[in-house]
């Protein structure tokens, strides 16, 4: 069946009930989304399905058939960082990183269908499912509150 | 019925290195043909960002721009041996062998430098990657320049190694005495916490926390408001959500995910005001301290207290979970006073449930 | 200095950011077969049989190890501090907690490696599980299942680590009030966002190439060189950058049996655990029994305490015989106490095997100690922040093991938090200071264990250097 990964048509050939986090990772190596917990629990695997954040690991391949999904390497590149990630960077928002893809991701989409204005409780209520272990999710509160409000020197970090 | 206020305090402090030490940190440095700094360091980085702290202390243990050093820890084909990333070690011990490999490299650049210049290495010093005369700064050569001297004209690679290793402290099996001091360095941090106290659920809400930590020196400030921040949510849930025996010593109804092992999430976050001061160590680099390890240790004092404060009830068996407030605010203890002494938790010490009061530990020699 | 002080970004920063940091589940080697094991479902018992034959004739199947494949089986991660070796890589004769590994198998895809699993046959002899560490070592307790008995015994000649320093029970005597409390913090997981992981690739010359999340590359190494009698140059390992440990990831959980079936399967392996095999089966945080008895005057000094610490270790050793001794070391807190009684035991349970997890020793420490010293004040009607201050670390005081204290911090951080939080304190506390005690701060019962000015340890300050 088809899929689209940032902004790329693939054929992917896996029984219909293969999560989109095998797919993405094993079948076409995209490895930002990360395997947390494979139940849904952690937000590791986020991704965004047609601009919403979803938990890849929840979903099976037949679900998103002709589906548009965007991960972290669509965003941007080391030389031109998309907001989202520069405010991360910026704000020192990830330390080991590795539920940093997932974040980012759902920061993403609330930049996207925000206004620019935004409260840090909202920011809170809407990233409550994600876990992050190592942070204190201080800097990441601060990071996409930035981003939303757009405060961030875009391009590259200080 | 009602939502009361506490606040609870702790002091604590923390060994940098391994207890009793014995546990070496080793880098070697290489200089490219352009002056170039490649680090070889074998500390692993689990977030706490020691290649960052690691790089920012050649850079300037060198004298060069940040961006000239490039950091490998990869593999241990071509790092040397760092026992680990544990006991609050990775700044000062593994930081000190990278300083001091970067020290050795320097008296190469020197010498080099020195014979180019025709001045003595005593007379120079290295600023923002170039050699100058002191005194004299029109009298300079860059490291760049050195370097390339050093490949191509005088023959040499120009590097650097250290080794950071305590001896080990030997301990008095009988007394627990030491002769050799068996850490690096003690850091200490004090901590606030603000908590408020459903008594109809038993549930505490952290609203505060205040902590103040000595880490010798702040390498990367925003690096240790890291490890600060991290340590205050991993100690909340250390306080009062995770338990992996949730019945203990029972082994049954263990969490199995994140649904039923409780890891504290966005909407456990209080306010937190962080405050770092920074009395030196004697001989760590820069004068660091550490802080990864400690941070998560004062919290769920404070909050026990801040509980009590709040409620007027002593919770000591961690998790402080709505559950064991409400049957401690149930129970109302007293502690039992027998002359002098003030007994709390009886039931639960050993002489309480053991069949010959313990003596197996409190019948050894004294 | 430009970069030291400086809030420089971090190195790995872009990278992380950017989704390109690279963790071992993340690297790729064509061939690689995947890693299950089979672990005990019972909290003890003996093993009468192991029957691998038809998870060997499965379709997919590429290797399969127990205990008889393992070079050197029983391994202690501590054996250079003297500790000695309990624990098998794969459980041989008998499994003494529930997830104890038995066997683990390598084959083309998790579900095959799986089914494996399931077909290997175990036939068991189970064991009433001891669970208590309270109880453990009472005189009815029956056969334990350690061989060395309930209580770890090798503290030097003793089965516990013990502090004695002046005088505990003539302080007892001394005291207007003995504040007497127990403590149990509990065993709690490291949880990373990353879970174990091992990639072991076997190179053409005859090396392993090791992925590792390991917070100690040249750690694990060493033990999978000695489980494999390998010198360390035929083993390579590859990482640095970890999703997180926080002091789960140096127990080497899945390096060793993935290096054995690589061997045999001649195949790169990799072991991924499941958030279901991290939360149950990988190390956890110690629990902890503490019993503090403190000797105290009613104007607030602490002359004495007495302290009884049991730690549960679980089904082995680890490192727990290093944490007992780090906490008897730190027993004191932040604070001078001049008379000293510790007794520290590490005990055997049917439990995961605990280990070191952020503030190894000292966690639990803080804990009681803590704790304890907030019902002090309450009982004699003191200040909590005045009684910490009044018993703070000086220079020139003497620790528990007779550490002399160079450059405590006590006094500083707790004034700088009573400052910023607005607590109350006498103008005498507030003018409180780390300098060497004397006058009213050096009562007859300090005097002893004060050490004369300018006197240190050895190596208190370190003269280590690098290479010629």
């Amino acid at each position: 069946m088809r899929l689209t990964v940032n902004g790329t048509e693939h054929e992917v050939v896996a029984p219909p009930l293969t999560t989109l986090l095998h797919v993405l990772r094993e079948e076409l190596f995209v490895t930002s989304p990360k395997a947390g917990c494979q139940q849904g629990g952690c937000g590791a695997c986020t991704v965004l399905v047609d601009g919403e954040p979803r938990r890849a690991c929840l979903i099976p391949l037949a679900a998103v058939e002709g589906a548009a999904i965007a991960t972290v390497e669509g965003l941007g590149e080391a030389d031109e960082l998309s907001g989202v990630q520069a405010a991360f960077h910026e704000h020192y928002a990830a330390q080991c990183g590795f539920c940093t893809s997932g974040f980012v991701m759902a920061a993403q989409a609330l930049v996207v269908r925000g206004d620019g204005a935004i409260e840090r409780e909202e920011v809170i209520e809407a990233l409550s499912g994600h876990l992050c272990r190592c942070t204190g999710y201080v800097k990441i509160v601060d990071a996409v509150t930035a981003a939303v409000r757009s405060e961030v020197t875009t391009g590259s970090p200080a | 019925m009602a939502k009361h206020r506490g606040r609870g305090f702790a002091t604590i402090e923390y060994p940098t290195g391994m207890n009793q030490n014995g546990d070496p940190s080793q880098a070697w440095i290489k200089l490219k043909p352009d002056g170039r700094v490649d680090v070889f360091a074998g500390t692993v980085d689990i977030g706490q960002g020691s290649k960052t702290v690691h790089t920012q202390i050649v850079a300037d243990a060198l004298g060069v721009p940040y961006d000239w050093v490039t950091m490998d820890n990869s593999n241990t084909d071509s790092s040397a041996v760092c026992t680990g990333t544990f006991a609050s070690r990775g700044t000062f011990i593994g930081g000190n062998a990278v300083r001091y490999a970067a020290e050795k490299a320097r008296e190469r650049i020197l010498d080099i430098a020195s014979k180019e210049l025709e001045i003595s290495a005593d007379d120079l010093e290295i600023v923002d990657g170039e050699v100058l005369a002191k005194g004299a700064p029109d009298r300079k050569i860059s490291i760049p320049d050195v370097a390339g001297a050093a490949t191509y004209v005088y023959g040499e690679l120009i590097t650097g190694n250290g080794t950071a290793l305590k001896p080990l402290a030997e301990v008095d099996d009988d007394d627990g005495s030491v002769t050799v001091e068996p850490h690096s360095a003690i850091s200490y941090a004090a901590c606030v916490i603000d908590v408020e106290v459903d008594d109809e659920t038993g549930e505490t809400t952290v609203l505060k926390m205040l902590q103040v930590y000595d880490v010798g020196r702040a390498i990367n400030p925003t690096l240790v408001e890291g490890q600060i921040e991290g340590g205050a949510m991993m100690g909340l849930g250390l306080g009062l959500l995770e338990s992996s025996y949730p019945y203990y010593p029972s082994v049954e109804h263990r969490g199995e995910q994140f649904g039923s092992y409780l890891a504290p999430a966005l909407e456990d976050l209080p306010e937190l005001e962080n405050v770092i001061l920074e009395n030196p160590s004697v001989d760590g680099p820069f004068g660091a301290k550490a802080i990864g390890e400690m941070a998560n240790n004062a919290q769920p004092p404070a909050i026990a207290a801040a509980i009590h404060d709040a409620v007027g009830v002593w919770v000591t068996e961690m998790p402080a979970t709505p559950e064991r407030v409400l049957r401690a605010l149930d129970a109302k203890r007293e502690p039992r006073r027998e002359g002098k002494r003030v007994i709390y938790d009886e039931e639960i010490s050993v002489a309480g449930v053991s069949a010959d009061g313990g003596q197996a530990f409190w019948g050894v020699d004294a | 200095m430009k970069a030291v002080g400086a809030r420089l970004p971090r190195y790995d920063g872009i990278a992380h950011v950017t989704g390109r940091t690279q963790y071992v589940d993340d690297v790729r080697v064509h061939g690689t077969l995947w890693c299950k094991a089979l672990r005990s479902p019972h909290h003890s018992a003996l093993i009468l049989s192991i029957d691998t034959t038809k998870a060997r004739a499965l379709p997919g199947v590429h290797a399969i190890v127990t205990h008889e494949d393992v070079p050197h089986n029983v391994y202690g991660h501590l054996e250079g501090l003297g500790v000695p070796a309990d624990e098998p890589l794969l459980a041989e004769g008998d499994v003494r907690w529930k997830g104890q590994p038995i066997a683990a198998v390598a084959a083309e895809s998790e579900e095959i490696a799986q089914a494996a699993v399931d077909a290997i046959e175990v036939r068991f002899e189970q064991r009433e599980p001891i669970l208590d560490i309270r109880t453990a070592a009472d005189p009815d307790a029956g056969e334990h299942f350690h061989q060395w008995g309930a209580i770890y015994p090798h503290f030097g000649p003793h089965n516990h680590r013990r502090v004695r320093k002046g005088d505990v029970e003539a302080a007892f005597d001394a005291a207007d009030v003995i504040v007497e409390g127990v403590y149990r913090p509990q065993a709690i997981e490291h949880c990373p966002l990353e879970t174990q992981v091992s990639l072991v690739v076997p190179e053409p010359s005859g090396r392993l190439t090791i992925y590792s999340c390991t917070q100690a590359m040249y750690f694990s190494m060493g033990v999978v060189a000695a489980h494999l009698e390998w010198p360390l140059n035929k083993l390579k390992f590859v990482g640095g950058t970890v999703g997180g440990g926080f002091g789960g990831k140096v127990d080497t959980a899945t390096e060793t049996i993935c290096a054995l079936l690589a061997i045999q399967a001649r195949r790169p392996v990799k072991w991924r655990f499941t958030r279901e095999e991290e939360f149950l089966t990988s190390s956890t945080r110690a629990p902890w029994h503490i019993e503090i008895r403190d000797a105290v005057t009613k104007d607030g000094w602490i002359l004495g305490r007495r302290m009884l610490t049991l730690h549960d270790a679980g089904g082995y050793a680890r490192f727990s015989p290093y944490g007992l001794t780090k906490h008897a070391f730190h027993h004191t807190g932040a604070y001078t106490i001049p008379n000293l009684r510790f007794d520290g035991f590490v005990l055997f349970t049917n439990r995961v095997p605990t280990t070191a997890m952020r503030g190894f020793g000292v966690t639990s420490v803080s804990l009681a100690t803590e704790l304890h010293l907030s019902r002090v004040a309450e009982q004699l009607g003191m200040n909590p922040l005045e009684l910490r201050l009044k018993n703070a670390n000086r220079v020139g005081d003497t620790t528990g093991n007779r550490v002399v204290m160079h450059d405590p911090s006590t006094v500083v951080v707790t004034l700088a938090a009573a400052d910023a939080a607005g607590y109350e304190l006498g103008e005498d506390y507030r003018a409180m200071t780390s300098e060497r005690r004397s006058g009213d701060l050096l009562p007859e019962h300090l005097v002893a264990q004060q050490a004369p000015d300018g006197e240190h340890l050895a190596t208190y300050r370190a003269t280590n250097g690098g290479a010629r």
